[in-house]
């Protein structure tokens, strides 16, 4: 593996509910236990779930701050400018009357506070969110938090990445592996955490579901233009396997591995201890520990042909 | 009846909103007091379309949207100031200086489409213009429900405002109308398309699971609900599900009083169901789970035109 660089890992799925932060949270401590300094960035910012599954609490708690309009009475003259060029149409100007902001649809564009002519709007800001910096069982975690009843969600997807690129120009060598978790869906959120990563590695399940939301991601991590190889969890499921993974062959989709339905990993899952964890009590010869070994195992393969 | 909009959501993926959707949909095609039909608002990866295929290819109408707006660089008008840059046009990072050629490129992606650029280059040199941000499609389903769904352009970044299309152009429909039960499969998550899902519904139906995830999930869901103040009832999936949480999960739903329409035992019916595109109420209208799918429409029912808590 190449030292001088860290490697990003983007872990993602399109459907919800696959597994995404399971493996997310295995391969980051399967990376640790043979001693690489990881960082976990939990990047599901409207359901933020890595420190569950680890057991931890959320500490260094940082407001992330949102662009909100402040109309100064003192200086505006009701020209209206302000409102004419918001296409977000979140300035309410009636004549000869203040604007007013309405900060549920405002994009955050500050066009409204660099045109107005009597320097009458203020860049004021609120709290749409919060970044969390901690540590847990020798992982470093980043991780994000929207407030319920915000919209924006990338902005806080944001603050995270930029967290990040400032210590990685700090320190180059902090971390020899990141793994980024994202949200469901294919949505902007989605999109900034896949666009920031060397590799991506989609998880899905043996259902018409899961194929069908991982061909959607598999297009969107085509037109980023990043190499991907999926994760099939619950593999097992019905006696699905065989036919899915010739399914997935079929659509030139490359796999990393696949994970049996296993009731330690339900109990992991439920207990907060990874199962992968070494001091965790899961039986080593069980069908999911073995899974995680050998498609950690794949991992660093392709790793070492990965530039 | 009078009409009543309801939306599933869940807060975490994969809990079964669509799912038991599906179910509640062709329970209540088969009442004669309802007329229903469908909405899939989880327009980045909509699925329901699976469980309600159409009847009739040929009948599928489909409709592009265009509400989102991106930025276009007009080379010719530009006299490489540098302007945009410097004062920094772009609150979102769409701007990149290429020194090669002294000109901005603009990062389709990160584009908001906000027009701030456009306002404030003093060459005139960027255009503002929609684009394709998704369609809707929407049919006469096999099992006789009309469905209606959203999906989101890859790239194009706002799935909220498309939400808001579908629901809009399906207001505006006859089969609306006509209708007394709109059901909606709304979206993960607690952002932007959640929000754009469950304003202005009538109730809406929260989904969980016996996991410290789909607990946490659950909660931060139903603060957004609480926020637009829509009445709201449980139900819980895989409600036996083995584990160690158990306990801890039933104290905190019965300490919450939040009012619980059923819960579903794991039955690996609903897999089974899925892997033949059916609802589980038809697939095995007998099983654990049909049973309880049900009761939870009975349940539903009560809530909705009784009042009943």
């Amino acid at each position: 593996m190449n030292s001088k660089k860290s490697k990003i890992i983007c872990i993602t799925g399109g459907k919800g509910g696959t597994g995404k932060t399971l493996c997310a949270v295995n391969i980051a401590i399967m990376f640790k236990n043979e001693g690489k300094k990881v960082l976990l960035i939990d990047g599901d910012v409207e359901n933020p779930n890595t420190y569950l599954l680890l057991n931890g609490k959320l500490e260094n708690k940082k407001d992330v701050p949102f662009f909100k309009p402040k109309i100064n009475e003192d200086k505006c003259s009701k020209c209206g400018l302000c409102a004419q060029n918001c296409l977000a149409n979140a300035l309410l100007h009636i004549k000869d009357a203040f604007p007013i902001p309405i900060l549920t649809v405002c994009s955050g564009c500050q066009l409204c506070y660099k045109i107005c002519p009597e320097n009458a709007i203020e860049a004021d800001s609120k709290t749409i969110g919060f970044i969390y910096s901690t540590k847990i069982n020798g992982l470093s975690l980043f991780l994000g938090e929207l407030m319920p009843s915000e919209a924006r969600s990338a902005a806080i997807v944001e603050a995270l990445l930029e967290k990040f690129e400032e210590i990685l120009e700090a320190e180059p060598e902090k971390f020899d592996i990141i793994i980024l978790d994202t949200a469901p869906g294919a949505h902007c959120d989605v999109e900034l955490l896949i666009a920031d990563a060397d590799i991506v590695i989609p998880i899905t399940e043996p259902t018409k579901f899961g194929k069908l939301d991982l061909i959607r991601i598999m297009e969107l991590i085509k037109l980023l233009g990043k190499e991907s190889r999926v994760i099939v969890n619950r593999s097992s499921l019905l006696g699905f396997r065989e036919q899915f993974l010739k399914e997935l062959e079929e659509e030139n989709i490359k796999i990393l591995g696949d994970i049996p339905l296993d009731s330690d990993i339900v109990e992991s899952y439920c207990q907060g201890t990874p199962i992968m964890d070494s001091n965790s009590v899961f039986d080593r010869e069980g069908a999911g520990y073995r899974a995680f070994n050998k498609i950690y195992e794949n991992l660093k393969k392709w790793l070492e042909i990965t530039k | 009846m009078e009409r009543k909009i309801v939306g599933i959501v869940s807060g975490k993926g994969g809990v079964g909103k669509t799912s038991i959707t599906a179910s509640l949909a062709s329970l209540a095609k088969k009442d004669l007091e309802i007329q229903v039909i469908v909405m899939d608002c989880d327009v980045d990866a909509p699925n329901l379309a699976i469980i309600l295929p159409p009847e009739d290819e040929s009948t599928i109408k489909k409709e592009d949207t265009f509400t989102t707006r991106k930025a276009e660089f007009i080379e010719n008008q530009c006299i490489n100031c540098k302007q945009c840059i410097d004062d920094h046009f772009c609150e979102f990072n769409a701007l990149k200086w290429n020194s090669q050629n002294s000109i901005p490129i603009i990062d389709v992606l990160k584009c908001e489409g906000c027009g701030a650029c456009k306002v404030l280059c003093p060459e005139h040199a960027f255009e503002i213009h929609p684009v394709k941000s998704g369609e809707i499609i929407s049919y006469n389903s096999k099992r006789g429900i009309p469905l209606i769904y959203g999906k989101t352009q890859l790239g194009s970044t706002t799935s909220g405002k498309l939400v808001s299309d579908v629901k809009e152009f399906s207001s505006n429909s006859n089969t609306f109308n006509n209708s007394n039960l709109i059901l909606i499969d709304g979206p993960p998550g607690i952002g932007c398309p959640v929000i754009a899902t469950i304003s202005n519904l009538d109730y809406v139906i929260a989904i969980s699971e016996p996991t410290p995830s789909a607990l946490h999930d659950l909660m931060r869901v139903i603060e957004v609900i609480q926020h637009f103040r829509i009445p709201f009832g449980l139900i819980i999936n895989k409600s036996d599900l083995k584990s160690t949480f158990q306990k801890d999960f039933k104290k905190y739903i019965n300490e919450t009083g939040y009012t619980k329409l059923g819960k579903i035992p794991f039955d690996l019916s609903i897999p089974k169901a899925m892997s033949f595109a059916q609802p589980v109420v038809d697939f095995a209208p007998d099983s654990k789970a049909s049973l309880s799918i049900n009761n939870i429409y009975k349940n539903l029912k009560e809530v909705l035109w009784n009042n009943i808590q």
